[in-house]
Order: structure tokens, then sequence, then C-alpha cells
């Protein structure tokens, strides 16, 4: 009989036992746990109380009773500094004023969780004896980690979302900020045209020089304002992925581009991906928009190339242009960031090729000789998440 | 009070007449012939506040009756609720405020066939704890069949629940008489109330091996519920009488489908128990109700389905054990009740449990 009772004994630790760690919810957690105890061992309520700096919360109760905050006066302190890890008291009046539910009689089972507070267990009667305080040891230990997780994990999912709110933010400003600047920059183009128009004959040279340059200052602002829209507008969207001809789409940017004459694109035939055409459009414009803008030499040569990787494809867009020192490697993929004035360019171009190739869950990486030129590789998912 | 006739006008002017101002618990055998949808309308007309059940049989007195209709008055009534979608928890219970200095009493019915109802007892406990007694009993067909079988004045539904609470203060008795033949087990594996493991085993081969021991009969295509009528599981509980779990069938699979839901790893003892224990723990239920009972006005039983169909002809002296009990203590108490598809109670005043093959007594002052 004894044996079989040392064996029940066991049973039931593991029953308690495998309750913990089935959630990572906090109440969850203490429902699955909590409420087995009050049904096996027969008590009448369960509560978590948890210290944060001068006062005592109630973090979880059942039955629910009234919410606790109470400060930790002397008394108070006093009396949970005698619980080392577990006691059985009877219900005086400290342990009623800390009590979610109105009790004055019966006793109460006490358990220190470290950091996760005190664990009070209700009973009526005296249905609780310190052999099961021995045997509960272990299984409140794991319940405290289980308690840990359930906060980390809280914790974790709250920055997260913290972030996310504050990127959709960031990103709602930039967009909102770039519209709202079009329409006076518009105005201020417009009123520029409407001065040089009308008074064509009385403008002196001085005077047609700054309206001309303010016009022009105007374009470079317009430029700049589009792409900050268009790289606040990646990501912003729920896109349909579907199969995209690359050839196809190569030969439509080229056509746009007007590719200078003693410039020359070389490509081989291409696979067909999936993608959105909009931003792979944007991918190619950009890099091959750079490669011709940044080439110095009398004869240009841009060439593009592509390798099937099991997982991915690897593409590369080459040039011979002027090539880029080794230590802006990483600040060209920062916006507004660019290596030299030059006219029409606004340092926003390979922040949005980043952006794009993030978006497809690639990588982008470059390798090039001051002089020589460069060559900017990047990776697509064959299988993207459809989210761009 | 027993109401036998099927005419609806003279059932709601009976009812009105017993209960006056006070709310009536209505507790209908299925097989009376009336329509419950005519009767709540018309209840509703003659303003009785009302709410009930439909049971496989009722009792009265000594009486055990498919057809009929018991009345209880519930006195001093505080509230009453209707609860429905209980299999998919999706309801909230409502905040009730219990005044310090008296008793109260919680009496519900709830549908017996459909799943999550420990969620739904688990709920109330959360809400109302220690303030109130629990009591109670799940309606629904003997076809186990579910339907439509719980009811107040907004109609009579399936997935749901009423209750009552009263100002009353009230004494329970809970026992079953059934006892140990093996165990512990492990239920390794359970989805609400079918045990899909036993000891990371086939449960059914785990159960057929200790029945046919103990039992020397055989397990055949046909007859499963004849033997484990006899053999029910048992949950563990330290220091007090285990939870009964009914099993009702077994599947294709060789999973064991039983009345009440079971959490996985709950521990078990597969259980027995003769015509003799039954009866006597009926007995220990009247007497420990009425330990603490001073003046009580009625006896309310709620008594499982699955004892008569497995004392048969002997559940006569189980009623009879009980009433004598409450009577010889009792003068002129009015007994009545139902036998259920699970019976519902605090045990020991500790948390909310759902029990299969158990009586519940409950005297009310």
């Amino acid at each position: 009989m004894k044996i079989e009772n040392h064996i029940l004994d066991i049973l039931q630790l593991y029953e308690y036992a495998m309750a913990i760690g089935k959630s990572l919810d906090y109440k969850e957690s203490c429902d699955l746990f909590l409420k087995l105890i009050l049904k096996r061992k027969n008590l009448n309520a369960a509560w978590i109380l948890e210290p944060k700096g001068k006062l005592l919360h109630s973090t979880y109760a059942i039955p629910f009773g009234k919410e606790i905050s109470i400060k930790k006066d002397q008394p108070i302190s006093e009396f949970l500094k005698t619980i080392e890890f577990s006691k059985i008291v009877p219900v005086d009046s400290i342990v009623s004023s800390i009590s979610p539910i109105p009790i004055d009689k019966g006793n109460a089972t006490i358990f220190n969780l470290e950091e996760e507070g005190y664990l009070f267990l209700y009973s009526k009667k005296d249905n609780l004896s310190n052999k099961d305080l021995s045997q509960l040891e272990p299984v409140i230990k794991k319940f405290t980690i289980n308690l840990k997780a359930c906060k980390a994990l809280k914790e974790q999912e709250q920055l997260l979302h913290n972030l996310e709110v504050q990127n959709q933010e960031l990103s709602d400003y930039a967009h909102m900020v770039s519209h709202d600047l079009k329409s006076p920059l518009r105005s201020v183009d417009t009123l520029a045209a409407w001065l040089i128009e009308d008074n064509k004959d009385k403008l002196d040279e001085h005077c047609s020089t700054q309206l001309d340059l303010i016009r022009s200052n105007v374009e470079k602002m317009d430029a700049l304002i589009n792409g900050i829209l268009d790289y606040s507008a990646i990501g912003k969207n729920q896109v349909e992925t579907y199969k995209i001809d690359l050839n196809l789409l190569l030969k439509d940017v080229l056509n746009m581009m007007e590719i200078p004459s003693h410039i020359s694109v070389n490509m081989p035939e291409l696979p067909t991906i999936i993608g959105d055409k909009y931003r792979l459009q944007q991918l190619f414009q950009n890099l091959i928009s750079n490669a011709v803008k940044y080439n110095d030499k009398p004869k240009g040569v841009i060439e593009i190339g592509i390798e099937e990787k099991e997982q991915f494809w690897q593409f590369y867009i080459k040039d011979n242009g002027k090539g880029i020192d080794e230590v802006y490697f990483n600040k060209i993929f920062k916006v507004f960031e660019k290596l030299e004035n030059i006219e029409g360019s606004t340092g926003v171009g390979l922040s949005i090729v980043k952006k794009i190739v993030d978006l497809y869950g690639g990588k982008i990486w470059l390798t090039s000789e001051p002089g020589k030129g460069s060559t900017f590789y990047f990776t697509l998912k064959k299988k993207s998440n459809g989210e761009a | 009070m027993l109401i036998t006739t099927t005419n609806t006008d003279e059932i709601v002017s009976a009812i009105s007449n017993h209960v006056g101002d006070n709310a009536a618990l209505i507790t209908i055998g299925e097989h009376t012939e009336i329509d419950v949808t005519q009767l709540i309308s018309e209840l509703n007309a003659s303003q009785t506040k009302f709410m009930g059940g439909i049971f496989p049989k009722v009792i009265h007195g000594n009486s055990i009756l498919d057809k009929g209709i018991v009345i209880n008055t519930l006195n001093n009534l505080e509230s009453m609720f209707l609860v429905k979608n209980i299999s998919t928890k999706d309801y909230t219970i409502p905040k009730v405020v219990f005044s310090k200095n008296h008793d109260y009493s919680l009496f519900t019915y709830v549908d017996g066939l459909t799943s999550n109802i420990s969620h739904y007892l688990s709920e109330l406990y959360e809400n109302y704890g220690m303030q109130t007694n629990y009591f109670g009993g799940g309606a629904g067909s003997l076809s186990l069949e579910q339907r439509p079988c719980v009811f107040n004045s907004e109609g009579v539904f399936q997935d749901a629940a009423v209750f009552a609470i009263m100002k009353m203060s009230s004494r329970i008795g809970v026992k079953h008489g059934w006892s140990k033949v093996d165990g512990p087990f492990i239920v390794t594996k359970a989805e609400g109330n079918i045990i899909k493991e036993i000891n990371w085993k086939n449960p059914f081969k785990v159960y057929k091996e200790v029945v046919e021991a103990h039992s020397g009969k055989t397990f055949t295509d046909s007859n499963f519920f004849d033997i484990a009528k006899g053999y029910p599981f048992g949950i563990l509980k330290d220091d007090a009488e285990c939870i009964v779990r009914d099993p009702l069938m077994v599947n294709d699979k060789g999973e064991l489908v039983c009345v009440g839901e079971l959490e996985v790893n709950v521990l078990v003892d597969i259980l027995n128990g003769d015509k003799a224990s039954l009866i006597n723990a009926a007995k220990g239920a009247a007497q420990d109700s009425i330990k603490k009972a001073s003046a009580p006005r009625k006896a309310i039983l709620i008594d499982c389905i699955s004892r008569i169909l497995f004392l048969e002809d002997n559940f006569d002296k189980e009623l009879t054990a009980i009433t004598s009990t409450i009577e010889k203590n009792f003068d002129n108490i009015s007994i009545g009740g139902a036998l259920t598809l699970g019976e519902i109670s605090s045990y020991g005043e500790g948390f909310l449990e759902f029990y299969n093959k158990t009586v519940v007594v409950g005297l009310f002052e």
C-alpha cells in the first residue's frame, strides 16, 4: 500500500508538471496549472501577488475577487520575508489584507516565486501539508520559470509591436510630408515659369540665370521628394506576385531610360521569376541608371548577369565606370547618402534598391575598384513572401 | 409539485399558483407530451419567472417518471441568466453583487451533451467563487442525441445553460459508491470527452484487459456499454472521492468516448461498484446533506441516469434510501429532481466539478 501511495504521489506530480509550460500566455499558464491544483487538492482559491516597487499587485486570481494594489508596509514586508520557499499559515489579518477574496479563516499556503512574486493557495480546511509543500517544490519551480518565459515573450511581442508601429508611423510621415511638399513646389516652379514667360524681353541675363537656377533646384527637389515617396511606399502594401519574364522587363526598363549612345548594355537570356513588375522595374532601373550616371569612360559597358542557386536567383550588374572606394560600400545604401553631387542624383536610389531586395528576402553587396568600375550583386528568393 | 396534465393552460395555472411571486424551477421528463415553446410563451404571458430543463426522467418523492413536470419554487431569487454557446466558450458570465451577510445558492441546468461544460463551471467559479453554493445537472435526452433541452423566458436551447442565484442557504451531499479495481493510469492523450491513449497505449486495450479480467465477461462488437456501465473511470483527487467519468462507447480507433471531459495527463482508476455500494453511497450523500441543515423546505435530487441503467430494478432502493434518510430528519419536506446526464456541485465547497454516475442531494432552506 505504501509503494502504491508513493507511485500515486509521483504520478500526481507528473500530472502537475505536464500542465506547466503548455502555454506562453500568462493567464492561460496560471489557469492550466492552478485550476488543476485547486481541483485535485480541493482548494478554494489561488492568487499571485507581485511586488512592483513599494506596492504589491495581484497578477492572477481565481476566483477573480477584487484587484489588489497595496502598499508593502512593514508588517507585510516582514511577513513576506519569512517565506523562504514555502509556508503554510493560518489566515490572519495580514493574509486577509492581501487577499483578493474576503477570507477570515482557513489556511493559506504561500510559495515564493522570486521575481514573479508570491503564489497563495487558500483552503477553508487544512488540505495542504508540509509533505505536499516538499513534493510540490520542483513543480512550483517549473511554474516560476514558465511565468518568467510568459513575461519575456510578452515583452518581446510588445517591443516588436512598438517597432512595427514606429516604422509604420515613420513611413506614413515620410509619405505625407513628401506629398504635401510637392504642391508648393509645383507652385514655385509654375510662378518661376510665368515670370520667365511674361518678362522674356525685360529680364537681363543675370535675372534669367537666377530664375533658371530656381527652376533647376525645384526640379532637384521634386526628384528628391519622388525618391522619398517611392522609398516610403515600398513594403507599405501587400502586393500580388506573379510570373515575370525578365527579358521583357529589362527591355522596357532600357527603353524608358534612354541609354546614351556611348554606353552599351549586354545581358544574357534571362529567366522568368516570381515577383511584381513595378518593384522589379524600380530595382533594375536604379542600378542601371547608376551604372550609366557614374560612367566616365568614352566607351561605357554595362553587363547584366544571372546565376541560378538552389533557393534564390543571384544577379549582378557590372560597369566600367568610376568605381567606389571600399570605405563607402555600406554608406551608399543609406538614404540621402551620395558620394558626389551629380545632377539628377538624389541619394535615394540605392536605398530603394536595398529595401526592395530586403523585401524579396535577398541580399545586396558590391565589389569595386576605383577607376575601373563596380559590380553590384543581389539575390532574390525564388519563393518570396509576396509582400512588397 | 408534480404536474401530469398535458394541457398547457392547466400547467401554467398550476405553476403560477404554486410559486406565486417566486420563480419556478421546471423539470420535465423527456417523454412528456407538451409543446415546450408554447408553455414558455404562456408562462411569459402570465408573467411567471422560470427556468428549466428536459431530462431523461424526473423524480418526485419516491417515484421515477418518464413523463411529468416537477416544479420547485426558487425562493428569494436574486437573478436568473441564460448562457449560450457553451461549446465555443463564446460567452461572458454576468457580474452579480453578493451581500456579505447572506448565504447564496446557485442552481444550474446545462445541456449535458454539449462540450466544454467544465469550462462553463470554471467560469462560474472564477466569477462567483465561494460566495455561493453550486448545484445542478446536465439536461438532455437518453437517446444521447443533442437537442434543445434547457429553457427560460427567452426560449428553449441546446448548447446552453440556465442558472439562478438565490439568497438561500443550502446543504449539499455528493457521493457515488464506485471503488477502485485497478490503477492509477495516465490518460496520456485526450481530446474533450474522448480518451485517445492510456499509458501511451490504445485505451480500449488497456481498459479491456482490466475489465475482462475483473468481470469474467468478454467484450464483443455489441456489448460495450452493457459491461462498461459497471466499470467507469475515476479521476483521482487528494483525500476525496474520485470524479467519475462514464465510458459510453468505443470508436473504430479503439478510443473511448466518455460523458464529460478528461484533461491530458489526468490520473484515473478503473472503478467498479455493486448494487449495495451504490445504494449506500446514495444514502451517504443524503446523510451528508442533512448534517448541517436546520430547517430545509425542499430537497432536490440530481441522480445520474446511468445509475438507473446499472441498478435497474434496484434503483427504487437507491431512491428510497435517499428519501427515507431525508424524511426521517425533516417532516413534510418536498422531494423532487431529475435523472441527469452529468451532475454538478462544488465538492466540499471547493472548485466546481462535473460528475458522472453520481448522486447529488441538495437541501434548500
